[in-house]
């Protein structure tokens, strides 16, 4: 399945690691999907199942994020160098509910809300693992 | 505002794919790296485009590092696998806080970025050493320290002098007395390999 470019949704997007790892992260496990991988393409949807939106209920923050399961791709671009990555879905996250209002902003223009994770490889190929956090646009 | 040219492509844009199809091809200009923008560490923030959109095709190395061979860096990869990579003058080093390559380990963990050589090698436009974003819950504070559990498993929280907090999506301070036990708690930050802890750099809760 390509890439989109379809506007789905847009907010914060922060990484997480999951798959064979080291340090902390090596029992993070395949994900809510059972194949994530840090080194992969990879990301986390609070609404990959009615069980995993259950846990993140981005919907507190006012956010009714659609459900988008295991295997579903989006194209995921950076508000503002337009740096873009193709994703495959492949676990539940972030939290949502837990940082409700929390933006991010570069050029003055700020997106609220976690909204999505992604692997260190798909975070970094878009921004700087140090920064944590960045604001962006979801397409499908 | 980023200029363009007439094809509406930055020209920052152009340079930078120029610099890094010499880099490429060429295997001696390895300083190319740092055409993705490695070399501040919040350019993902900044007002200039920090990545060339049209470097759609980076590199990423994950793993522990088995050796340290001049500017080479030996990756065993978690999954198996190893990789090669090559430091170069320009490239963006993080280790707790910004850095220089000397900082570097045997045994430390890496997330690397950067451009394939000819020579199989991936020349590093940034590397993060040891560093970790954590999904955990504060289960104990002390003075130095927090105890955080991740999953199923306890990870020891060292506090630095410049650890930062951030309250509810607010900016970062100092000031760590707000932290609560049974909060969530975002984790930012540099495991040590030497006894399993991690060096909080930015701590972030919720509500």
């Amino acid at each position: 399945m390509a890439c989109g470019s379809t506007s789905l949704w847009a907010g914060e997007t922060s990484w997480f690691c999951c798959g064979n790892s080291w340090g902390p992260c090596g029992s993070a496990g395949g994900g809510a999907c059972g194949n994530c991988q840090s080194s992969a393409h990879h990301g986390a949807w609070p609404n990959a199942s009615a069980n995993c939106f259950s846990i993140t209920r981005p919907d507190l923050c006012g956010e009714n994020i659609p459900r988008r399961g295991c295997g579903s791709v989006m194209n995921v671009r950076h508000q503002c160098s337009g740096a873009t990555v193709c994703i495959t879905i492949t676990d539940c996250g972030p939290r949502t509910k837990d940082w409700c209002g929390e933006a991010t902003c570069c050029n003055g223009a700020c997106r609220t809300n976690r909204v999505l994770d992604l692997t260190p490889a798909a975070f970094s190929a878009i921004g700087n693992l140090s920064s944590g956090k960045l604001p962006v646009y979801i397409y499908e | 505002m980023n200029a363009r040219n007439t094809t509406g492509v930055p020209a920052e844009g152009m340079r930078r794919r120029r610099f890094l199809t010499t880099a490429a091809l060429g295997g001696a200009t390895i300083v190319g790296a740092s055409a993705l923008g490695g070399l501040d560490a919040d350019a993902a923030f900044a007002a200039e485009p920090s990545l060339d959109p049209a470097i759609a095709k980076s590199s990423f190395v994950e793993g522990r590092i088995t050796g340290i061979t001049g500017s080479v860096l030996e990756v065993a990869g978690s999954g198996g696998g190893h990789a090669r990579v090559q430091m170069t003058h320009v490239t963006s080093v993080w280790k707790v806080r910004p850095a220089t390559a000397e900082v570097i380990e045997v045994g430390d963990g890496l997330y690397a970025r950067g451009v394939p050589m000819p020579d199989g090698t991936v020349a590093a436009d940034a590397v993060w050493v040891n560093i970790v974003n954590l999904d955990t819950t504060i289960r104990g504070i002390a003075r130095n320290r927090v105890h955080l559990a991740h999953g199923q498993h306890e990870v020891v929280g060292n506090i630095l002098t410049d650890t930062g907090a951030s309250y509810a999506g607010r900016g970062l301070t100092s000031d760590l007395s707000r932290l609560r036990i049974g909060q969530s708690a975002q984790v930012l930050g540099a495991w040590r390999p030497s006894d399993d802890s991690v060096d909080v750099v930015r701590i972030s809760v919720g509500h």
